[in-house]
């Protein structure tokens, strides 16, 4: 199974014989991947591993009943079975008519292949000699730190290629590939009873993209060093800048309450939100699945819909949910697009430093421990990791504090926006800041 | 009752015999190796789902292969394959064996000695003979009895799933292990409405069982408490932001345990240096009459396994012992390194991932205080029922836990609901600071998944009411 046309090959064969065994309509989906990852700590390769995987997805609807099936076994004889079982698993369901496979005028490709980018012919002819020497360069370069409080670090190179094909009985065909890259590392301090650590993990499409090794270890040490002599700041409310590597995942909780699903199971805070204002002014979010070797880019969507950039929010006016296909039957609504692809928050143009320097006194949150949300009422609550901003200037790290707040009321807060836009995830979003956010310290 | 029969049975069907595994092994350790195994799974999952009124999903999936591992010092290279093919199987070896290109240990014949297991989860029958149109009356009939118990519940989703899990594992010293772990949980979701108000609730059972764990009691139970979390949590709000006392209910507080010390007792945190607890093996850390086990073998729990991932037996371990911290939970490299034997904590998320130490089912043994004497010790705090989730950084001490729902504590009294507030804290801290230990230890029946270094592995978790004296709780006022 080496080549896409053996995929393809398979993938039509397996649509063939669900039709045959019953299935009105039936998605099929195979895919492969190679992925390699080398890991070192104290000098030498502590794990390195590879592996070739492969699977198939396949979704029937028979008498408009559905069930959605992957396997590994690709044997033959165990295939056949496994077609034959997920036909006669709908035997026992409730129809479900919504289930029923776009309109194919909506499926296709949305982006070009040229454009995406997304397969990097680096990868086919990269070595294991190079990722050892990329791996090794990071680790040497952060144990030669003149450094004597360095109890333990590690440098983490790996990548890999993953292509699938999919077939419908609505007559869509796609078939895509792309290729990964990442390296990063971490690395522990003593200080008293607390061993501070961090760490920097950076990922692009292509491997000219990556940061080089002197730059990734720069960035360890910086954000490890970041963290000597935390503690808590009394409770209170601050203005919160949000480091734009962070956005994401304040940004994140809006994901659920503006999902088809937990719109028409009234789980959302953004129910009957449309057009409505749930941020300020400054306030724009764009999912684009076009972005030229983007992490979330893709040339269709879940449900083979066109790949098309939507303006979720615009200037702090609500003006799309996430709706798929199933979801907008039940809703009696457009499918927009059932699933998150890149999410961009334009950068601002006023530089970042000068913003700052204004905040007499501001909290600069870098990370997330644990905390969760609530997508029926947008609250939510999140332990913190960060630093206390005085003009901009640090002025001693947090730990053991919590963020509270409501997602409906959040980027009402939103007084600036960054221009540093974080390019090393699917959410590109500049730094954040908001005035008047609830913490809790000591 | 289903008997296992020779190790091998359940992986012939596929092809593979003794001499492949022979074969494979041969080759994993050709520039030799201090140790190397072959973890084989098939595990057949399959759900059904109801949402509108309609038991109108199923999923089925089917996962198949073989991993690779050579071991050298604390050198691991790892492969696997989907493929059970002898040419696949060869290959993925080959790669396994390149970390010890630079030369290993030369390994011994392998000489198969093949170990029966404890049955810590018998079962009558495997899920795959359970079929389908069970299942159904069983969803609907949940989704019935929520609706039945308030008309403010608009909206009920239910799942239940369940899998067949085989594992064998061959070791390059001739040990043969198989296993056949059996999994269910049971899933219900209540959406409910009153005025603009607008909440859900959840509630969901796991364990190593079969059909017959569904027993009427625990299924009014998966219903009764999805249906009041939605319903409490409509007039609930947020408790004040800062320091407390909290209280923490019996059940699944053991979340504070598996995040404050657990991941922290995992020996390859300590055996690098870089966990808080690295240098405190017999110290004090906690108050006396504080004891915290992490037991792989309680009957039928989710955590439970007959044999650990890479063929070790498993154990009860005490982590702590009135206070004092005793061991580390032991992988084999970690046990190399310490010189004492593996607790039986290796485990690994599927075929696709190497092994590391990891928790079970984590709790701390009863104390003597009767729950209402804890909370009727606290003037003004917070009283914690449901958690969602929980994280922690193993060398820092930080760790958190989001509380779903929970009561204020006035005057020795609970009073207020309140929800959706995470607590944060410094383990070595918290755990000195633990004032209170009730007799009432209850484990946790609820599906917990544990996640480490991208691996998802099931555990339980349980715990007796205990009063904390001090967290930092993220209040909205």
């Amino acid at each position: 199974m080496d080549t896409p046309e053996k995929l393809l090959e398979l993938a039509e064969s397996v649509l063939k014989s669900s039709e045959a065994a019953g299935a009105d309509e039936a998605l099929v989906a195979v895919s492969r991947g190679s992925q390699v990852s080398i890991e070192r700590r104290g000098g030498k390769v502590e794990q390195a591993t590879e592996s070739t995987t492969r699977g198939l997805v396949l979704s029937v609807l028979s008498d408009d009943r559905f069930s959605s099936n992957s396997t590994s076994d690709l044997r033959p004889e165990a295939l056949k079975a496994f077609i034959q079982k997920s036909v006669a698993s709908t035997r026992y369901l409730e129809p479900d008519p919504a289930r029923r496979q776009p309109d194919p005028a909506l499926c296709g490709r949305g982006v070009s292949e040229e454009t995406l980018d997304q397969d990097d012919p680096a990868w086919r002819t990269r070595t294991a000699d190079e990722r050892a020497e990329q791996a090794e360069a990071i680790e040497k370069l952060l144990l030669e730190l003149p450094r004597t409080d360095r109890i333990s670090c590690s440098s983490y190179v790996s990548d890999g290629r993953a292509e699938s094909v999919r077939v419908m009985s609505n007559g869509f065909r796609g078939a895509e590939a792309g290729a990964w890259f990442a390296a990063g590392g971490d690395m522990t301090l003593e200080e008293g009873d607390r061993r501070p650590e961090s760490g920097a993990w950076f990922a692009a499409r292509h491997l000219a993209d990556l940061p080089s090794a002197a730059s990734i270890a720069q960035e360890i040490e910086r954000r490890v060093t970041e963290r000597l002599g935390s503690k808590a700041a009394p409770s209170g409310t601050y203005p919160m800048v949000l480091a734009n590597r962070s956005a994401g995942r304040i940004l994140g909780v809006l994901g659920g309450p503006m999902s088809g699903g937990s719109i028409h199971e009234h789980r959302s805070c953004l129910e009957g939100k449309l057009g409505a204002s749930i941020g300020s002014e400054l306030f724009t979010l764009i999912d684009d699945p076009t972005i030229p070797r983007g992490l979330g880019s893709r040339p269709w969507d879940g449900d083979a819909l066109m790949a098309k950039p939507r303006t979720l929010v615009e200037r702090g006016v609500l003006k799309q949910y996430n709706i798929g296909v199933y979801y907008g039957r039940k809703l009696g609504m457009e499918p927009t697009s059932g699933g998150r692809s890149n999410w961009v928050v334009p950068p601002g143009v006023v530089p970042l430093a000068e913003l700052l320097a204004a905040l007499p006194k501001a909290i600069l949150v870098t990370g997330f421990l644990g905390g969760n949300s609530n997508g029926s009422t947008g609250d939510f609550s999140f332990g913190i990791r960060g630093t206390m901003l005085e003009h901009g200037e640090p002025a001693g790290a947090l730990s053991e504090m919590n963020v509270t707040g409501n997602v409906t009321d959040i980027f009402q807060r939103l007084v600036a926006v960054g221009d540093d836009p974080w390019e090393w995830s699917s959410v590109r979003s500049p730094t954040l800041i908001f005035d008047d956010v609830q913490f809790s310290g000591t | 009752m289903v008997q296992t029969l020779s190790p091998l049975h359940w992986f012939g069907q596929f092809g593979v015999d003794r001499d492949l595994i022979r074969r494979v092994l041969a080759e994993a350790t050709t520039h030799g190796a201090d140790d190397a195994d072959l973890y084989f799974e098939h595990t057949e999952a399959t759900s059904v789902g109801l949402s509108d009124g309609a038991v109108n999903r199923a999923h089925t999936t089917v996962d198949l292969g073989v991993g690779v591992r050579v071991v050298l010092g604390d050198q691991v290279g790892y492969a696997f394959t989907e493929d059970l093919s002898p040419a696949s199987m060869l290959k993925a070896a080959r790669t396994a064996a390149a970390i010890a290109r630079d030369g290993g240990a030369a390994v011994p014949q392998f000489i198969e000695s093949v170990r029966d297991l404890p049955s810590f989860y018998p079962v009558d029958r495997h899920w795959s003979d359970v079929d389908l149109s069970q299942r159904v009356p069983m969803v609907r009939d949940w989704e019935a009895r929520a609706f039945a118990k308030d008309p403010r519940i608009r909206k009920v989703n239910v799942s239940l799933g369940d899998a067949d899990k085989h594992i064998l594992v061959a070791r390059a010293d001739g040990t043969v292990v198989a296993d056949y772990r059996p999994m269910t949980r049971a899933f219900v979701s209540c959406t409910a409405v009153d005025g603009d108000a607008r909440e859900s609730g959840a509630y969901n059972v796991a364990s190593r069982g079969d059909l017959s764990y569904y027993a009427e009691d625990r299924q009014e139970r998966l219903v009764s408490v999805s249906v009041e979390r939605a319903l409490r949590a409509l007039t609930a709000g947020s408790p004040p932001a800062g320091e407390m006392p909290v209280v923490l209910a019996a059940g699944s507080s053991g979340i504070l345990l598996h995040e404050a010390i657990g991941h922290g007792m995992e020996a390859d945190f300590n055996r690098k240096g870089i966990s808080i607890y690295a240098d405190k093996q017999g110290k004090r850390i906690a108050p006396e009459g504080v004891t915290i086990v992490d037991d792989g073998t309680l009957p039928s729990a989710r955590g439970s396994i007959n044999v650990d991932d890479e063929g070790s037996e498993v154990e009860k371990t005490v982590l702590v012992r009135d206070g004092i911290l005793e061991g580390y939970l032991q992988d084999r490299i970690s046990a190399r390194h310490y010189g004492v034997p593996s607790t039986g904590s290796g485990r690994r998320e599927s075929f696709r991932h190497p092994v590391l130490p990891r928790m079970r089912a984590t709790y701390m043994e009863a104390g003597t205080h009767t729950p209402e004497e804890i909370i009727g010790s606290v003037a003004n705090g917070l009283y914690c029922e449901v958690f969602a989730n929980g994280a922690v950084q193993i060398g820092a001490g930080d760790f958190s836990f989001y509380v779903r729902h929970g009561r204020l504590i006035e005057n020795g009294k609970l009073t207020e609901p309140v929800k959706d507030v995470n607590l944060i804290g410094f383990g070595p801290k918290v755990l000195e600071a633990i004032q209170m230990v009730g007799n009432d230890l209850e484990i946790d029946e609820g599906g917990w998944t544990c996640g480490k270094a991208g691996q998802g592995v099931p555990v339980s978790q349980g715990m007796p009411t205990v009063k904390v004296g001090s967290l930092s709780v993220g209040g909205g006022r």
